[in-house]
């Protein structure tokens, strides 16, 4: 799987980690452009400048519907031209924050900004922002090219003006064939691709893309993942993009902030939100298969989880209870360790997942290299010091 | 396919058409009854056993068109109240509708219960208070009286048919009309009505079709000068005799806009009838 692994590398860490350097933000030419389903080659047109890419500011944005809290306080920074994923399970605000970003829905306390700008009770079409909708939420009634003038022509802009705009937008996705046509006899791909050029035609400072790639088959979703990423990089323009997608976002994202329950519960990179959750909700959510969580005591440089005792990079003076996580590439068999049992194998062609059962929980490890096991055959796994994650068992906040 | 399957299927095909031509021929009957004594002479019409060959006729036409009984004043005055009665109840139903069915208000449901209520109340029951109210105003036998009437109840059925409509558009269309910096006004235009246009097509048909063919209150609040069609044709109907030629071919011509109108909006009829929306709403067309 896609662990986000060299996508975040080069910019800076942290919430207030903004700096992001050239080399990050224009890739070489991704392989698989000009598939059947790419886009024109970068070349085909120019780089627009990258002027007035927005930086936005959340502060302390609270929505309430009825009696029920949505979101209980976010704060949030995001960087011009960043690429900014909202990562969570449904329900968890994550939609909710990127449509009062757009003006769609009103805070019930707190303030968003943008260049500095309080824009909290903006209009939405006043915040110069643009947005892909899960549902592409394309005009039916209107062609692929009225659909991507739209945006233009509500402004006033001139017509051969527009005419200009709406083709070297559409040519960016590779729609330019399509122009005639009618939303609806398009494919799901080559909608969400005309919802894309009508958000892109503007010029906006504010990309925000709802769930984009939800309604599309699997195989173009890996496909559109890495154009969407591509295109986004040569436009420059900041992107909030919402996912419920965990690979998707380690994927796409500069930085994460991860969802849950209407709060932010960690901000950063790929890299570090995977090397590092900071609660035990964030490492069963991230990773494929998620993070193997067990209850244990740990005391002194180990913890003891059904009877077993291994060792841990942290040290305790007192004892402690905790959940300890260990990824599933981390887990290896091993001839002492933790006591396991083996429930089966499943094998994934270029490596294997092996389901055991360490203290009557179901562990999974991951290796490449698919070892022969018989169902009900006892072992032992271990994992390097380094590698297990501790957090407190009441809370669940990260501890080592 | 089978051929086994092929008889069963033969024969529903066969009960389908049986049902649909008795059907057919229920409607068309009086019609055609109608059609033919238009073209007959009064002698004809009165004959027994009824006779099916004779030599038709102009006269009639002639008579209700042009001669002392004309309802082409009539036929005008239908035109005027049903035009006015339709354009003014889309003008005021269409945003109303909107309203309904996407912003949020104070006392939303109690305002589309009483929109609906207003269906439920027989309309004879309301004529007397009618009488009273237009007599009070001067607005006894005039096109404003008629009109504000009809209006009374087309605007209820017509908010109440044309709400679903807006609520089949799906709420982020309009979004990103916004976004798109339509503002509410151009989302409106530019965006939701292209996609409800079949359901005012509809609501125009049957608003107009209400009025054109409504009779009660034409009869007692109207008069002299505002005297539609359906009212007129009682012209032909006396103590004495009744003209059943004459009234046939004014009954033709009186039908003959809505027929037109009907046959070229078919597609939207069937359309609006099939979205759902009209659930037995078509109680006073």
């Amino acid at each position: 799987m896609s662990t986000g692994r060299g996508i975040g590398g080069g910019i800076g860490g942290g919430i207030d980690g903004l700096g992001l350097d050239d080399d990050d933000r224009f890739p070489r030419p991704l392989p698989f452009a000009d598939t059947d389903v790419g886009l024109a080659p970068a070349s085909a047109t120019p780089n627009p400048a990258k002027v007035g890419s927005a930086s936005v500011r959340i502060e302390g944005v609270v929505k309430r519907h009825g009696a029920t809290t949505v979101l209980h306080g976010v704060d949030l920074q995001i960087a011009p031209g960043e690429f900014f994923v909202l990562l969570g399970p449904s329900g968890s605000g994550k939609t909710t924050t990127l449509r009062i970003l757009a003006g769609l829905e009103a805070v019930s306390a707190g303030r968003v900004m943008m260049d500095g700008t309080d824009v909290t009770t903006r209009e939405p079409g006043a915040r110069d922002v643009a947005m892909v909708f899960q549902s592409y939420a394309l005009y039916p009634h209107m062609t692929v090219a009225q659909n991507i003038a739209f945006p233009l022509r509500m402004v006033g802009t001139p017509r051969e003006q527009v005419a200009r705009a709406v083709e070297s937008a559409a040519a960016r996705v590779g729609i330019g064939h399509l122009l005639e046509r009618t939303p609806g006899q398009l494919s799901g791909g080559q909608q969400q691709r005309v919802a894309l050029a009508r958000a892109i035609v503007r010029q906006p400072r504010l990309f925000l893309l709802d769930e984009p790639l939800s309604n599309l088959d699997a195989k173009l979703r890996l496909e559109t993942r890495l154009e969407l990423r591509r295109l986004q990089r040569s436009l420059g323009v900041t992107t909030v993009y919402v996912t419920h997608d965990q690979e998707e976002a380690m994927t796409l994202a500069d930085r994460i902030a991860v969802f849950m329950d209407g709060r932010i519960v960690q901000v950063g990179t790929p890299r570090q939100i995977f090397a590092r959750p900071l609660s035990v909700d964030v490492a069963a959510f991230i990773g494929t298969p998620p993070m193997n969580l067990l209850a244990g005591a740990w005391e002194g440089h180990a913890v003891t989880v059904g009877g077993s005792t291994v060792a841990v990079a942290a040290e305790t003076r007192t004892v402690r209870d905790v959940v300890v996580g260990i990824r599933p590439h981390d887990l290896r068999l091993a001839d002492g360790g933790l006591r396991a049992r083996v429930e089966g194998v499943e094998e994934l062609g270029d490596s294997a997942i092996v389901d055991l059962v360490v203290d009557e929980r179901l562990v999974k490890l991951k290796t490449d290299r698919p070892p022969v096991l018989r169902e009900g055959e006892p072992v032992f796994v271990a994992f390097a010091p380094e590698d297990a994650h501790l957090f407190d068992a009441e809370s669940g906040a990260r501890i080592a | 396919m089978t051929t086994s399957a092929a008889p069963p299927r033969a024969a529903r095909a066969i009960a389908l058409y049986a049902i649909a031509g008795a059907g057919l021929a229920v409607w068309t009957f009086p019609v055609v009854w109608g059609l033919l004594t238009s073209f007959k002479t009064e002698r004809d019409v009165l004959a027994y056993p009824p006779v099916w060959i004779f030599t038709p006729t102009l006269a009639n036409y002639r008579d209700v068109l042009f001669g002392s009984a004309s309802i082409v004043p009539n036929l005008f005055s239908s035109l005027v109240v049903a035009t006015l009665a339709t354009a003014l109840t889309l003008v005021f139903a269409i945003p109303a509708a909107y309203a309904m069915a996407r912003l949020r208000f104070p006392a939303k449901k109690t305002t589309g219960f009483y929109v609906l209520a207003t269906q439920m109340l027989p309309p004879v029951g309301l004529i007397i208070p009618y009488y009273l109210v237009l007599q009070k105003i001067g607005g006894l036998d005039t096109y404003g009286g008629l009109v504000v009437i009809y209006l009374t109840f087309s605007l209820p059925f017509a908010i109440w048919l044309l709400v679903s409509y807006f609520e089949d558009v799906p709420v982020e269309m309009e979004e990103a009309a916004l976004l798109d910096r339509a503002g509410r006004v151009r989302a409106l235009w530019y965006v939701i009505l292209p996609q409800v246009k079949g359901g005012i097509a509809v609501t125009t048909i049957f608003v107009f079709l209400n009025a054109w063919n409504e009779f009660m209150f034409a009869v007692v609040l109207g008069g002299n000068r505002v005297r539609p069609v359906t009212v007129a044709m009682f012209n032909f109907i006396s103590v004495e005799q009744t003209q059943w030629a004459r009234l046939a071919a004014g009954a033709m011509l009186a039908m003959a806009p809505v027929i037109l109108l009907g046959l070229f909006a078919q597609r939207h009829i069937v359309k609006g009838l099939t979205v759902g929306a009209v659930k037995g709403g078509g109680r006073r067309a």
